[in-house]
């Protein structure tokens, strides 16, 4: 009877091993990509360990070997429990460390697991059971239970529970085949009450990571911001996030970087400044998205512009913009200015009902990612546009990446032109972004890029504007369709282009 | 058991046991519309006698009685060719098939929604809609260009089945491959393909279609059954085939005609130059847009001699003395008498039948050469928020987003219309209107009819909202601010088998006299390009004689 217990434990015990194995393996290649080299690399690791462990079992005194092998239990029960949320952590706040993290836990969890079934032989052993069938039966539910798991793991827990609460899930497992064993030899245990208010312990602190395991995910994921976030908020439209780390202040909106502190002159300059250099005789501008108020600034400079108008959807998006004081230092107060008019409202709502009509418009929308955002880029809204733009007037579009999504980029340039403007494409390295692209547009043809800036700018000069008008040889335009309401070819090209950037 | 097929089980129950097995969430404040209700009935039960004595009277060379598709067509084709001298009568519904309503943003039709890319032998349509701007340049070009806000923006429409969405009506999934390619590979033949007297077999309008005999023979048979005689099996099929026909004829493929059934596959092949063969144009409040839009082209004038629009249904119809005279019922309960050198009848058969003095000196004896018609539910959903769509429950997993038509094989309506999909928004709207609909099974006993005309609110909304609460379950009522239910218990003509050989309506399409029909009755089924045909021809028909 207590034999078949035995074996029975190390059917789960085997089942446990493989377990944090795998989880180990999938965390890898989901968090670090390549999962061939991820899972050989692991497995390897885990095995390599595994010896190390059975080597380390031959230390283990014999009138020790039952205290020991609850111990490694409730160690392995412990430790592999918590290893995966442990990892999603690291890899969320700390990213170097990530695989010295990883590889240690493994080595730990391989080393203890290794220990396991010499332990439980000896144990068997002691028993005076026969050598042949001892192995043969041990080994035996030490593959079966690797089997189970190795099917039960895929198709059953990873998808339904997750990796950190399956983690959880094996921890409470092995405590509980320590806490069972220690049960049925509770005539040869020694210190019994220690190591059940050790177990009782591991218990509790894998049932709460059992039950908060999501919301420790979350935050980890969060964490994948990487910064300190000062301010998050849902509104009726978008999740706003601001980070902070040293001097770079962040803006997320649905987890998507809209700005890094650090970089984002290179953005606004290079939106707003072609076209408003140019247009010296600008008295008004419109800017259509831009609720962060930094094209506004950019805009603000040039003093015969008068009068602003912005179309910002989200109210409490250009609140913050215009009331905290870390992002009024940003934007330089630019919602607050008197010649800025602020309108929440949908930009393309707004542009149906208005008749107001502006020197230069700049639009700054979400990228064209699902059918409804790809309208913002199509003819028919383009065609609205230059009924609100004045004959000399310029426009300046904000057109994801010419690199990452060149069908997309040059499919927003097309469509520009099919709705009868002149366009003068062009590109800027921002950072935090890659390479970015922006289109310029005109009813007339007059444009010549600027060679100077009578406002002050930090990046822009002759020679940034200059290799900002000009493709090189490895961003040749290619042969795109323009983006029709009908067949919205923009998002198509967008998706393509981007799932081959995106793993 | 999910928790859909439990919905799905729960509904079928409820409807049998007539209360609810469970208390549920509070129902939205209901109307409903009986448009042409009240004066349909009062004809009927009143005859052609006794109507108030004339208050007014009026005087004009055409009298143009109805203003749905085909009243509209003919008054705005008069127009168009310099005719001045004619009066277009409201009827009882202005619009009729293509009425609307809401404001703003909640425009929804409280009829037709669509208009499929005309065909090249729909020259009229193809002349109407590059007069309104929806067509550019060369109107009977090959493939002209259209108009994209006009265009139904993709997603076009998608299919619930089999617990999730499918991005195709004709279901790819669970389908017979073989038969779901034979059937479209068949139908592609015949597209273009002309009879013995060189004319197109299956043509839009029906008019021009072939009189070959041969192929007008399937007029015999069903189009369900002609789908068993070729050999078509599949069940999924079989439900595409009844969709269809549900959705343009009203009832299953049972009760309408073969020819017709492949009518409505093969007559639709209308090119463009910025779109896909099978596009749709549509508008947020479905035709009424191009109707009323038609109706701002024609130069209505208050007074005589202009063309005048007025309120009014005509009650009584008779030629006098080589006049025709036209007893109109007003509000108020006042009535009007016009005379006209001619006259064009823009009602359904069934109301003319009653209102026309001798139309079976034209041929036509209503016992016999009547067609029946189905009943319609149109319901408009206005809701404060749009429903959650099913979230991906994974990041690899592609959930399809709301289309404009959403459809559900085993709902028993015909799917819902999202009125606001056409708009250009940074942010989708907050809130919207769904538009249901529901053809009411062939009933020959007209009890569904008796049924509909004393339903309770309550009732008719159960019934319209099986789709949605399929699609969204109970989650829907707190969404839904109101929901309004227009009636359309005569919607539209069906073309039963052997309605290609009625000799009534064959006799009322070649009247050449001061009388003329102008309605889709005359084809036998109610879409847009039939109606405004036979609006076109009668008013081709007073300009001939004119000149």
């Amino acid at each position: 009877m207590l034999d078949r217990i035995l074996i029975l434990s190390v059917f789960i015990v085997a089942s446990c091993g493989l377990a944090y194995e795998l989880i180990a393996g999938a965390l890898a290649s989901y968090l670090l990509g390549d999962s061939v080299l991820q899972y050989s690399s692991i497995i390897g690791a885990y095995l390599f360990a595994m010896g190390i462990g059975s080597h380390l079992s031959r230390y283990v005194r014999d009138e020790d070997v039952l205290n020991r092998f609850i111990d490694i239990e409730l160690l392995v029960g412990l430790i592999g429990g918590i290893s995966a949320t442990l990892l999603f952590l690291v890899f969320a706040w700390l990213e170097a460390p990530f695989r010295g993290v990883l590889y240690a836990l493994v080595l730990i969890i391989g080393t203890l697991v290794g220990m396991e079934i010499p332990l439980v032989m000896r144990v068997l052993n002691a028993r005076h059971a026969e050598f042949r069938d001892m192995v043969a039966r041990v080994l035996t539910f030490d593959y079966l239970g690797a089997l189970a798991v190795s099917l039960l793991f895929p198709l059953v827990l990873a998808p339904k529970l997750g990796l950190a609460r399956t983690a959880f899930v094996f921890g409470l497992l092995n405590v509980g085949i320590a806490l069972f064993t220690a049960h049925i030899f509770r005539a040869q245990i020694r210190g019994l009450r220690g190591l059940w208010l050790r177990g009782l312990v591991s218990m509790v602190v894998l049932t709460a990571g059992l039950l908060t395991a999501d919301r420790l995910t979350l935050w980890a994921e969060q964490g994948l911001f990487g910064d300190q976030i000062v301010h998050a908020r849902t509104t009726p439209y978008q999740r706003i996030v601001i980070t902070r780390w040293q001097d770079d202040l962040r803006l997320y909106l649905n987890g998507n970087l809209q700005f890094s502190s650090r970089d984002e002159h290179r953005y606004h300059e290079a939106l707003v400044h072609p076209a408003a250099e140019s247009l010296p005789a600008a008295r008004s501008a419109l800017v259509l998205g831009g609720g962060d108020g930094l094209a506004l600034r950019e805009l603000l400079r040039y003093p015969q512009i008068e009068r602003i108008t912005l179309v910002d959807l989200d109210s409490e998006m250009t609140t913050l913009f215009a009331e905290s004081s870390a992002l009024t230092a940003l934007n330089g107060g630019a919602l607050r200015d008197p010649r800025v008019r602020v309108v929440n409202a949908d930009a393309a709502q707004w542009l149906e009902e208005s008749r107001e009509v502006f020197d230069l418009v700049i639009v700054d929308l979400p990228d064209p990612s699902n059918f409804a955002l790809g309208k913002l880029y199509s003819v028919p809204m383009y065609r609205q546009i230059a009924r609100h733009m004045a004959e000399g007037g310029y426009l300046a579009v904000q057109a994801t990446s010419p690199w990452f999504a060149p069908n997309a980029y040059w499919c927003v340039v097309t469509t520009l032109k099919e709705a009868g403007f002149n366009t003068w494409p062009y590109h800027a390295h921002v950072p935090s972004f890659g390479e970015w692209g922006f289109v310029l547009a005109a009813k007339h043809t007059r444009f010549t890029p600027p060679q100077s800036y009578r406002v002050p700018t930090r990046f822009l000069d002759a020679d940034t504007t200059r290799a900002m008008f000009s493709f090189p040889a490895d961003m040749q335009v290619p042969e795109v369709e323009p983006n029709r309401l009908n067949n919205q070819a923009l998002v198509h090209y967008f998706e393509r282009d981007w799932s081959r950037v995106i793993r | 058991m999910r928790r859909r097929d439990f919905l799905g089980a729960g509904l079928g129950g409820l409807s049998l046991a007539a209360c609810e097995p469970f208390p549920s969430q509070p129902r939205p404040p209901v109307t409903v519309h009986h448009p042409g209700m009240q004066a349909g009935h009062a004809l009927r039960d009143q005859g052609t006698r006794n109507w108030p004595e004339p208050t007014g009277e009026i005087d004009c060379d055409v009298a143009i009685l109805g203003s749905g598709v085909a009243g509209v067509t003919a008054a705005w084709k008069l127009a168009r060719e310099g005719h001045r001298n004619f009066v277009l009568l409201s009827g009882p519904e202005p619009g009729g098939n293509t009425a609307g309503g809401g404001q703003g943003e909640l425009r929804h039709p409280t009829g037709a929604h669509y208009l499929p890319l005309p065909s090249r032998e729909s020259v009229h349509v193809r002349e109407i809609l590059h007069a309104l701007g929806i067509l550019h340049g060369d109107p009977q070009a090959a493939r002209p260009h259209y108009d994209e806000m006009s265009l139904v923006h993709p997603l076009q429409e998608r299919l619930f089945d089999g617990g999730r969405w499918h991005d195709e009506l004709l279901p790819v999934e669970g389908m017979n491959a073989r038969e779901r390619e034979r059937f479209q590979h068949y139908v592609a033949g015949l597209r273009g393909k002309k009879g013995r007297d060189g004319r197109l077999l299956f043509a839009m309008p029906s008019a021009s279609s072939s009189q070959d005999s041969e192929w007008r023979a399937l007029d015999a048979l069903s189009f369900h059954d002609w789908l068993q005689r070729e050999d078509y099996r599949d069940a999924r099929l079989h439900w595409y085939a009844d969709y269809c026909c549900r959705d343009d004829y009203g009832v299953g493929s049972q009760h309408v005609s073969a020819w017709a059934g492949l009518h409505y596959f093969v007559s639709r092949t209308g090119e463009a130059a910025n779109a896909d063969t099978g596009s749709l144009l549509t508008w947020p409040d479905g035709l009424h847009t191009p109707v009323q839009a038609m109706l701002g082209q024609i130069p209505f004038v208050d007074e005589a001699g202009g063309p005048r629009r007025l309120a009014g249904t005509a009650v009584q119809v008779r030629q006098r003395g080589g006049r025709c005279e036209v007893i109109a019922l007003q509000e108020g309960g006042r009535s009007l008498r016009i005379r006209a050198r001619r006259l064009i009848v823009a009602m359904p058969l069934f109301v003319a039948a009653r209102v026309v003095e001798g139309m079976q000196d034209f041929g036509f004896d209503a016992r016999r050469h009547l067609l029946p018609h189905s009943s319609w539910l149109v319901a408009n959903f206005q809701l404060r928020r749009f429903p959650r769509e099913p979230v991906p429950r994974s990041e690899h997993e592609y959930v399809l987003p709301l289309a404009w038509d959403n459809v559900l094989r085993e709902g028993k309506g015909l799917g819902y219309v999202v009125a606001t999909h056409q708009l250009i928004r940074v942010a989708r709207p907050e809130r919207t209107v769904f538009t249901a609909y529901k053809a009411l099974p062939f009933d020959a006993t007209h009890a569904t009819r008796r049924r509909l005309a004393n339903a309770a609110p309550g009732e008719l909304l159960d019934e319209v909202a099986e789709d949605l609460l399929l699609a969204y379950g109970d989650a829907l009522w707190p969404l839904v601010e109101r929901v309004s239910i227009t009636v359309r218990a005569h919607a539209m003509s069906i073309p039963v088998p052997g309605f290609l050989s009625n000799a009534g309506l064959t006799a009322l399409r070649e009247l050449d006299g001061p009388i003329r029909f102008a309605h889709s009755d005359l084809s036998g089924y109610s879409v847009f390009e039939e109606a405004a045909w036979w609006g076109w021809q009668a008013a081709l028909g007073v300009l001939g004689e004119r000149s």
